[in-house]
């Protein structure tokens, strides 16, 4: 066994024995099942409206092509689950780095053969692992719900690896803020308050100029997140996510560096 | 690897050499000056001791020689090898039990040492071989199917001078070993201490006088960031008030 998959062993030992990340798991897949429902709820309504005698019925073609399970259930429960995965990453993330900080046993890491790009890689690595597992909890249900709606296995995967980039792009900044705090609580809502600044910068449109309110939507995560969920994959929205994360991978990698010189 | 190093057998210092060098180590924290021009060398076999009231610099002298903070001036040395270049020869040759017992408490006993020998480069057979001594040697049977959050205190800095151990280190670093032990737990951990010596080279940065005495041979004692005093033990410590030391006599040794 190599430092590096000594490290990754301990670090699942540590995320699993938590009850913390069956929790997450638990309400994951909760409000992923709840925010679809509810989504199925509202198209039958209107489903119904559309088809009530008084406007023709279900033999008829009153009812237009809008109101489908793509674009009235699944498209929503996509964007919805997306912008809740800012709320949920961070609660996994917050701990990874800033409770080795707070218990003193990241001086036990360093001091053993593991260099700091293996120990942000080990915890980057876990993480994500986790954070799939997360999104197959929420994703596999709706998925395959719909799946009987008439939706394409590769639209499915589009929308699923849209979904998993989306997410890895939230814990790559949720570990970057806990890799610059001491405390949980502080990298919990860091992770909390740059999410929710770089989901969308639409409502500035109106008061900013076109090429910084162009720069902003280039760094925004739904801008990028969206097409995945309409089932379009385009590289350079994956790169986005790509770039994302080795940007944070290299903020982790940093503080290190940093906590040498500063203390 | 000298000859002499080669005969003591592998990861331990053969007596003669130096363990661990510093010269003019300073380290700053914004305008404050938490280490000011330390100089001292730590010789291989040697049980050193470092001590020095809270806040005296002691914490922040092992955190230079494991390389976890970098000088602000000065250098200093393991084995010849600078930590800060040379991380992983240093930490091939160093062993280092923290100031509380920093553990994981959701892992247990056999499965943290086990994480432990694996971080320090040991496998396979060398791995299973390294835990199962060092819970025979620490005493650890009893509790090692045990979450590390469970055990008392006592046992939790056991556990974190065995994992100091696994790999045979040459020089082994050991910061309050005792703090926050009661009475008991206290005497345990110093028998343990007491039985390291003359294996390899033990530096202990304490300041508790009695641990110092019974536990080294030389000691250097630092008052807010300087040398107040280096010499061997019973000369240091042995005056009519070694506590004005902790306040900042001058050095007479």
């Amino acid at each position: 066994m190599t430092p590096f998959w000594a490290l990754v062993r301990k670090e699942l030992a540590v995320l699993f024995g938590s009850p913390l990340a069956y929790v997450v798991l638990t309400l994951v897949a909760l409000v992923s099942s709840l925010i679809f429902f509810d989504h199925l709820r509202i198209y039958n309504q209107i489903l119904f409206v559309f088809a009530s005698t008084t406007m023709g019925g279900f033999e008829t073609d009153t009812i237009p092509d809008y109101v489908n399970l793509r674009d009235q259930v699944f498209f929503p429960v996509m964007e919805n689950l997306g912008f809740v995965l800012i709320l949920l990453v961070p609660m996994i993330t917050m701990r990874i780095f800033a409770e080795e900080r707070s218990r003193g046993t990241d001086e036990l890491l360093v001091t053993t053969l593991l260099t700091p790009s293996q120990i942000v890689l080990a915890k980057f690595a876990v993480t994500f692992a986790f954070v799939a597992l997360m999104m197959a909890a929420s994703f596999v249900y709706p998925a395959l719900a719909i799946r009987e709606g008439g939706l394409g296995l590769e639209h499915l995967l589009a929308v699923f690896l849209g979904l998993l980039f989306h997410a890895f792009g939230l814990a790559a900044l949720g570990l970057a803020c806990s890799a610059f705090s001491r405390t949980q609580l502080v990298a919990a809502v860091g992770a909390l308050a740059l999410g929710f600044v770089l989901w969308d910068f639409s409502w500035a449109s109106g008061f900013l100029s076109e090429g910084v309110i162009r720069f902003l939507e280039g760094i925004a995560l739904h801008p990028h997140y969206r097409f995945f969920a309409e089932g379009v994959v385009i590289l350079s929205h994956l790169a986005y996510f790509v770039g994302l994360v080795i940007v944070c991978f290299a903020l982790a990698r940093f503080s290190y560096d940093l906590r040498r010189v500063a203390g | 690897m000298t000859n002499e190093q080669a005969a003591a057998g592998p990861g331990r210092a053969a007596n003669g050499g130096v363990a661990v060098e510093a010269r003019e180590l300073t380290r700053r924290f914004g305008s404050h000056t938490a280490l000011d021009a330390i100089s001292l060398r730590v010789e291989s076999g040697e049980a050193f001791g470092l001590l020095g009231a809270n806040g005296a610099g002691k914490t922040t002298f092992m955190r230079l020689v494991t390389g976890y903070l970098l000088p602000s001036s000065g250098t200093v040395a393991v084995g010849g090898f600078a930590p800060a270049t040379h991380a992983a020869e240093v930490h091939a040759r160093l062993g280092f039990v923290a100031e509380t017992s920093r553990l994981y408490p959701d892992l247990r006993v056999a499965g943290f040492l086990r994480f432990a020998g694996g971080a320090r480069g040991l496998t396979k057979g060398a791995l299973a071989a390294a835990v199962e001594s060092a819970i025979e040697r620490f005493h650890l049977g009893g509790v090692a199917s045990r979450l590390i959050g469970h055990l008392s205190k006592g046992f939790q800095q056991r556990v974190s001078l065995a994992q100091a151990f696994l790999h045979d280190p040459a020089l082994v670093i050991v910061d309050e070993p005792t703090s926050g032990l009661d009475p008991i737990q206290q005497e345990e951990v110093r028998g343990i201490l007491a039985g390291l010596r003359g294996t390899r080279t033990l530096i202990l940065c304490t300041h508790d006088l009695t641990e110092a005495r019974d536990l080294t041979r030389r000691v250097a004692v630092l008052h807010r960031g300087k040398l107040a005093a280096m010499g061997p033990t019973p000369e240091v410590l042995g005056g009519e008030d070694p506590l004005s030391l902790f306040r900042g006599r001058e050095a007479s040794a």
